[in-house]
This record gives structure tokens, C-alpha cells and sequence, in this order.
């Protein structure tokens, strides 16, 4: 009965809201707004939610929080414009996409890339969202499995499999790649003690290295210079193209899809952990579990729908402890904290007996702009896709200018080009010599946070580090970390295939066998 | 024709000058230095709203976060003509900014108001085998800093109440640090560490939630939220009270060479806005504690609160610029 009253309330709540005009007007406006922060490199997620929460002050709170969540949703999943159109993705969270995106684009399939990505982050958004209602005390309960030995785990697990997936003929590259954005991170004060590392004396050092600067230099750069040298066209833009995905072909990928989303609802609900681990761990689940793992990297429909549907199921996952605990499980979901706080709701174990149906109408928000966001998505799609028939000579340089704008607006400061210049260069000689960007700029993100909850572990154990192994969590994320190492090993491969060898000649003689018994009592 | 020559003239410039008698006469602008939605954000809303209606102008709150403990903000604010037309909203952490090399002054450039702060409160999670502060602090005198406690980052004002306990009771913790308030009452609950000091405002929801149990506020008095009484500190170790307590100062402030009318003006307004209702009962839901101070006596609250700061922060070698240097005197 209970539950039947609350579906009631939501549905009541869906209906109304989805008949109010100025709902609607907010939902579209701020859901294109999102895409367009998105897609932009250096206009972030957490940028465009922290803008509207001063803009929307003055609203009603469920108006706000509309508009917030909105653009929280249309945010993430706008990063895989860029992503798939020109290989730079707009926010660090579409970095996967851009692996399997960009070849797509190539082969000028972009219109179908991104039909396939806005329903995969729809349907994301969604089972993230059902998550969010139906668990939140479990998936509030997983979170709180996590302290700092776990966070140091993951985040070191997030830079090794970003590694691996970005560079599948040596896998060491990859792995060397993210350990140089590792090295990046430490530069700066230390977030325990305060101790300056690397600064040399450059004041504008002291707060670290930030990550826009990086991301941007390091995607936007070598692809300008390599469209350029090349004088080749980014992709290639088939004008009569279906862009709304078969419903065969989401039907067929649902376990993919439902994999993937519970991935991004793990991986959300963590705090300090976001959008672009969970797509790139949701991509290294999706090519093991595929049946070709070869075309991963070519330009295949599983990896882009694996990146897309875990990095919108993570916006679910990152308000459930948001809502539970007063806990934000990623940066946007920091913002939003802010601005629920600004509205005079504290969120926290009370929220649901202060504001019962608070809970309920954040999931009707989510739910409606999920659908806007694949509506506006799809219908954007036809003209986005035509950015590609501009002359790259034209296109190139305003997508440098759009990297220096994006760069500088980070705090309106200069220091950020110095920063974004040698960090495109390091990235375009690394391009060239076989190295895969995307782990470096993971670990620029990660960095701190392995950093310093490993050294925050250790002072917690005092020096131990038996707590790896006594702790459930962090013992299985260990052996997984192993795992990865080891399943690189020339050794590791070897005996593989030599088992593989025998498994299958045992097989066949026993087929053999088979046959010839058969063929005996047929006798 | 020469007449109205005159006239005009006169008027030209007699006329900034009738108005620059009136303040305010146009919208006031506060540059709040911490981001949309945190605790001095929403405290300088609230109270620049009533202000408004009082004073007849808008204010306008705008953030400015960055730079080092609020010095992007406070530099911009202070960078503005001193007329009273900027206001800076500003907390007790600003006033590490000079000792971290965030910008070069004192705070007495500064001629505060302060609106309120929230007590601090020590907790544990609710199966902790310490049941009363007592208990929390011999264990941790019979087995010196091996007891682990988080109170936001290194050198904030929680830490700095962490630090006092220490001194005025003789225990020793294990100080682990983390980012901010939220993130170390999550490590208590994870259970990472045994015990935490924040605000009581930061950890309501967690207290009356259950998630955590409150032992002792950190202040002369008790308080009661939702029937849970939580005693006083100060009971059980009178010798606390040399130390404690070094409350939160979240406030407003306009530079100190202001107009003295402009001063009277504000001061007035400030006094009449925390009288309302809607900031009592602001104050009341989020379990802050009214302050009220201005001029000089705000000037004074923050004066300490800076020397404690600056010292301390010396003391765990996280300044860029000596106390001494700034002229900020030892507690």
C-alpha cells in the first residue's frame, strides 16, 4: 500500500510539472544549456551547476532545483559531442567516448554515434534514477564501506585501467601515461600538511595543477596540430542518416546497458570519485565481457553506449548519498549541495522526515529531464553533425580559441595558458610516439586523491598497511589491481594460450572420441 | 542667460554633493568570498535581504571564491572606492589570509559586523565504547595519540578547537586531516576515525539522524537539539575555559576608512536586521548562535581570532609570511 501511495505521489508530481509551462521552459532551456557547457572544453559540469545555483537564488526551490538538475544532466552527457565530432572531449568524463566516438565520426557515422549516446544516456539517467528511489539506503550503506584505503585503491585501479583501455598494443604505455598525470598531481602543496612539492618557488603553483587547463591542452592541442600537419577533415558528415537507434538494437544491447548503469551508480554514489572513472571502468567491463574485443577501438556501437549510459548513471548515484548522508558522491553534486543549502534544505538522514516527498521530486526532475535531454539530443544531432562540413582551415582555429577561452576563464587567469601550451605540446610528442592521452589527464585527476588518502591510510594505521588486506573491499580491489598487472605479463598471455591450446584439443579429441563411439554404434 | 549658467553650475555641483550626504542612494553590492550555498553565503543572504528593506536599496550578493582563505574576494572588496556602496561578506578562516600569502594586510583594515557562528561539538558514532566526553579523554591520556580524530582540515577553526581541548585537558590525539568538514563526519561514520569536531550546525542532520553522538560542546554552555541534551565541556575540565572558546565569526565588513555616517548608517541597519524575525528564526533552524558585534568590539573578536590563528598555524608550519612580518601579535 505504502508504495503504491508514493507511486502515486510521483506520478502526481510527474503530471503536474510536466504540464506547468514554466517547468517546461526551464527544463528545455537549462538541459540545451547543459549540452552546450558541456560540449565546450573548459566549461564544466560543476562550472554550469555552480553558475545557476547563484542565478536561480531567487527562485522557488523546486524551479531551482529543476534547473539545476537539468543542467547537471545535460552536462555530462554533452561532453560526448566533441568528443565524437572533432576528439576532444568536452569534459573529462567523455574522454572513453572519444576512443570509440571519434572513429565513428571518421568513418562518418557521426550522426548514428551520437543517436546511439543520447539514448544510452538517457536510458543511464534513468536506471541511475530508479536506483536512486529504490536503494538508496543500500547504495548509502556501500558508500560508507569506503575510507581512505579503499579511495587510494580505486583511484590508483582508475589511472591503471585507463591505461590499459587507451593503448591495447602495450598496454605499458598506457600505464606510463598515467603515471606522468600521476606526477603532474603532486605538484603543489600537499592537502594534508601543506608542504609545497615541485613549486619552485611559483606561487601560482601552490594550489596544484588544475584540470581544465590540462585537459583541454592535452586533447584540444594535439588534435589542432594533427588536423592541421595532416590537412585532413576531423570526419566526415553523411547528410541522410538515421539517427534515432534502432529499438532492435537497444533491445540487444540491454545487458550492456544495465551493466554499465550499475556501474555508474557504484562508482557515483563514492564520493570524490565521478563521471570519468565510472565510464572508463564501465568500458573495460563492457570489452571483457564482449564478444569481439578486437573492434573495441575501432569505432564500435558497445563502447560508446557502455561510456554513455555509466557516466549519466553516476548523476543518480552521486545524489544518493548526497540525500541520505549530506555527502556529494561528485564535484556537480558538490555544487548542488551548495545550492540545496541555499534554498534551506539540508540534506542528511532527516531530509526524508523534514521534506517526505523531496526524494520523490527530485526523481520526477530527473526522469523529465532525461527525456528532454534525448529529445533536444536527437533533434540536435542532424545540425551538430554539420560542424564537420566546415573547412577544418575555418574550424581548427576557433577550436583553438575556444580551448584558450576555456583555458582562461578558469579563474580569469593568464597563468592557466602558460600551464595549458607546454602541456599540448608534452601531449602532441607524446601522440606521436604511440602514447594515449586520455590516462594522463585521469591521472591528473585522480592524483590527488590516491595521493592523499594513501598517505592519510597510512597515518591512520600508523604506518600499516595490513588494513588492504583485513578489509573486504579494499582486499578485492587489490586483487583486481593484481590482476590487471599480471594479465599483461607476457607470462600471463603464454600460459593462456597454452591452456587455451590444450582446452581446446581436449576438446576436439574428445569430440573425436565422441564421433567415432557414435559411429561405432551406428555400426 | 549668465544666470542660468550659474544655476547650472551650481547644481553640478552641489548635486553629488546633496547626494553623497544621503546614504545610501544607489544599490549596495556584497561580495560574498566564499562560494554560492556554504555557510557564509547563505548567513550574508539572509542578512543582506533584511538590510535592504531597511536601508530602502537593494543589495546585491555576489561570490567571488578563490585565491587563498577568501583573499580573491576580500582584495576585490577592498579594491572598491571606500564609500559603502561594497560590502565584503566574510568569515573567521579570512583571517589566514594574510599569513598565507594571500594578500598583505591585517584584518583591522577591516570594519566588521558579525552576524553569528555555531558552537563546535565533539562526537563519536553512536557504538563507540566512550559514552561521555570523560571517558573519550582519559582513554586517550592513558594511551597518548593513538585515539584518532578528524576535524575538517589542517589548521581550520575546528582543528584549532581540537588543539585547545588538547592544551586545557592534557589528552593527545591522532590528528587526521581531511579536506573539510563534511568529509571527516563521513570518516567517522565509515568509522576511520574514532571521533570528530565540526559545528553543530554541520552535523545537526547527523545528530538527530543518530549517525553520530554528540559528547560535549566546546563552549561555557550546553545546548538541547531535539531533546538530546549535550553538556558542556567545560563541566567536566574547567581548565578548557583558558582556551575555549574560539567560536565561528561569520560576518560582514566594509573597509575601515569609510564615511562614519556611512558606518552609524550600516551599523544601525545590521542591528535592526538581527532583530528579525526571519533572521532569528534562520538562526534558530540551522543552530547558529547570534552574535551581534560590530565596530569595535567586532574589530576585537577578530583581531584575536587572527593572532590565534596566525600562531598556530606557525606553529604547524603552514604560513608563507611570519606573523611578526603582518605586526599580528602572539595570543
Amino acid at each position: 500500500m505504502f508504495i503504491l501511495e508514493r507511486l502515486g505521489t510521483f506520478f502526481g508530481i510527474l503530471g503536474q510539472m510536466a504540464v506547468t509551462p514554466m517547468d517546461i521552459a526551464l527544463l528545455f532551456s537549462c538541459t540545451l544549456l547543459g549540452i552546450i557547457f558541456g560540449a565546450l572544453p573548459g566549461l564544466t559540469a560543476t562550472l554550469g551547476v555552480a553558475l545557476l545555483t547563484t542565478l536561480t537564488y531567487g527562485m522557488k526551490t523546486d524551479l531551482a532545483l529543476t534547473a539545476l538538475l537539468s543542467m547537471y544532466v545535460g552536462a555530462i552527457y554533452g561532453g560526448s559531442y566533441s568528443s565524437i565530432l572533432i576528439n576532444i572531449p568536452g569534459t573529462a568524463a567523455a574522454a572513453a567516448t572519444a576512443m570509440e566516438g571519434y572513429p565513428m565520426a571518421c568513418r562518418g557515422e557521426a550522426g548514428r554515434a551520437i543517436g546511439l549516446t543520447t539514448t544510452a544516456s538517457a536510458i543511464g539517467t534513468i536506471i541511475g534514477m530508479l536506483f536512486m528511489v529504490c536503494l538508496s539506503p543500500l547504495v548509502s550503506a556501500f558508500a560508507l564501506q569506503f575510507t581512505s584505503f579503499e579511495f587510494f585503491l580505486l583511484a590508483f585501479f582508475g589511472i591503471l585501467i585507463s591505461g590499459t583501455l587507451a593503448c591495447p598494443d602495450l598496454v605499458c604505455k598506457g600505464w606510463i601515461s598515467g603515471f606522468i598525470g600521476l606526477f603532474l598531481a603532486l605538484v603543489g602543496r600537499d592537502r594534508l600538511q601543506f608542504y609545497p612539492r615541485f613549486t619552485f618557488g611559483f606561487s601560482e603553483f601552490d594550489g596544484g595543477i588544475d584540470i581544465v587547463p590540462v585537459l583541454i591542452g592535452a586533447f584540444g592541442i594535439p588534435q589542432i596540430i594533427q588536423v592541421m600537419v595532416n590537412q585532413m577533415k576531423p570526419g566526415e558528415a553523411k547528410p541522410l542518416e538515421r539517427v534515432v537507434p534502432e529499438f532492435g538494437k537497444i533491445v540487444r544491447s540491454m545487458g550492456n546497458i544495465v551493466r554499465s548503469a550499475l556501474i555508474g551508480v557504484g562508482i557515483g554514489s563514492l564520493p570524490g570519485i565521478g563521471e570519468d572513472v565510472a565510464a572508463w571502468v564501465s568500458y573495460g567491463a563492457a570489452k571483457n565481457a564482449s564478444k569481439h574485443p578486437e573492434r573495441f577501438g575501432t569505432g564500435c556501437d558497445e563502447g560508446i553506449v557502455a561510456t554513455e549510459t555509466a557516466n549519466n548513471a553516476c548523476i543518480g548515484g552521486a545524489i544518493v548519498p548526497l540525500l541520505t548522508l549530506g555527502i556529494p558522491g561528485s564535484p556537480p553534486a558538490a555544487m548542488l549541495l551548495g545550492a540545496l543549502m541555499l534554498h534551506n534544505i539540508a540534506p542528511g538522514p532527516m531530509l526524508a522526515m523534514e521534506h517526505p516527498n523531496f526524494l520523490l521530486e527530485v526523481t520526477a526532475i530527473l526522469f523529465l529531464a532525461a527525456v528532454t535531454m534525448w529529445i533536444v539530443g536527437i533533434s540536435l544531432a542532424r545540425h551538430v553533425v554539420k560542424v564537420l562540413t566546415l573547412p577544418p582551415m575555418l574550424f581548427m582555429p576557433i577550436v583553438g580559441l575556444l580551448c584558450i577561452i576555456g583555458s582562461y576563464s578558469l579563474g580569469l587567469s593568464v597563468f592557466n595558458l602558460y600551464l595549458m601550451l607546454p602541456v599540448g605540446i608534452l601531449a602532441y610528442a607524446m601522440t606521436e610516439l604511440g602514447y594515449p592521452i586520455a590516462p594522463l589527464v585521469i591521472g591528473v585527476i585522480l592524483g590527488p586523491m590516491a595521493d592523499e588518502n594513501l598517505r592519510r591510510a597510512l597515518m591512520v594505521s600508523q604506518g600499516d598497511f595490513m588494513p588492504i588486506f583485513t578489509r573486504p573491499v579494499a582486499c578485492i580491489l587489490f586483487f583486481v589491481i593484481i590482476l590487471t598487472f599480471v594479465s599483461q605479463l607476457p607470462v600471463y598471455k603464454r600460459l593462456r594460450t597454452r591452456l587455451a591450446d590444450k582446452w581446446t584439443a581436449r576438446k576436439t579429441r574428445q569430440v573425436a572420441c565422441d564421433t567415432a563411439a557414435d559411429f561405432g554404434d551406428n555400426q | 542667460m549668465k544666470k542660468l549658467v550659474l544655476i547650472c553650475l551650481v547644481l553640478l555641483v552641489a548635486a553629488p554633493m546633496a547626494m553623497a550626504k544621503k546614504y545610501p542612494s544607489r544599490d549596495i553590492t556584497n561580495i560574498v568570498v566564499w562560494g554560492a550555498g556554504g555557510g557564509t553565503d547563505v548567513c550574508n543572504r539572509v542578512v543582506s535581504a533584511e538590510m535592504a528593506a531597511i536601508l530602502g536599496v537593494n543589495i546585491n550578493v555576489v561570490n567571488k571564491p578563490g585565491g587563498v582563505a577568501g583573499s580573491l574576494g576580500m582584495a576585490e572588496a577592498y579594491g572598491m572606492k571606500h564609500d559603502g556602496y561594497t560590502i565584503c561578506g566574510l568569515s573567521e578562516s579570512c583571517v589566514t589570509a594574510g599569513v598565507q600569502g594571500g594578500w598583505d594586510k591585517k584584518m583591522d583594515v577591516w570594519y566588521p559586523f558579525i552576524v553569528a557562528g555555531s558552537p563546535d561539538v565533539i562526537s563519536v558514532t553512536p557504538d563507540s565504547p566512550y559514552k561521555t566526553l570523560k571517558e573519550l579523554l582519559e582513554a586517550a591520556k592513558a594511551a597518548p595519540k593513538t585515539i584518532k580524530a578528524g576535524a575538517g582540515g589542517s589548521g581550520s577553526i575546528h582543528h584549532l578547537n581540537l588543539l585547545a581541548m588538547e592544551k586545557g585537558s592534557g589528552a593527545a590525539f591522532n590528528f587526521i586531516p581531511y579536506p573539510g568538514s563534511a568529509p571527516s563526519q563521513n570518516a567517522a561514520m565509515t568509522g576511520e576515525i574514532s571521533c570528530v569536531v565540526t559545528s553543530l550546525a554541520e552535523q545537526a542532520q547527523l545528530i538527530r539522524g543518530g549517525k553520530l553522538r554528540p559528547l560535549a560542546m566546546l563552549t561555557p554552555d550546553g545546548f538541547t537539539i531535539d531533546a538530546i541534551a549535550i553538556p558542556s565541556a567545560f563541566a567536566d575540565y574547567p581548565g578548557l575555559s583558558q582556551y575555549l572558546p574560539i567560536m565561528q565569526a561569520i560576518g560582514m565588513a566594509v573597509p575601515a576608512d569609510v564615511p562614519e555616517e556611512v558606518k552609524a548608517t550600516l551599523s544601525d541597519a545590521f542591528t535592526k536586521a538581527l532583530a528579525t524575525d526571519k533572521v532569528q528564526q534562520w538562526a534558530k533552524d540551522n543552530y547558529y548562535v547570534i552574535n551581534g558585534k560590530t565596530g569595535e568590539e567586532a574589530s576585537k573578536e577578530f583581531a584575536k581570532l587572527e593572532s590565534l590563528f596566525a600562531w598556530t598555524l606557525l606553529e604547524l608550519n603552514t604560513t608563507k609570511v611570519s606573523p611578526e612580518a603582518l605586526g599580528i601579535p602572539k595570543p
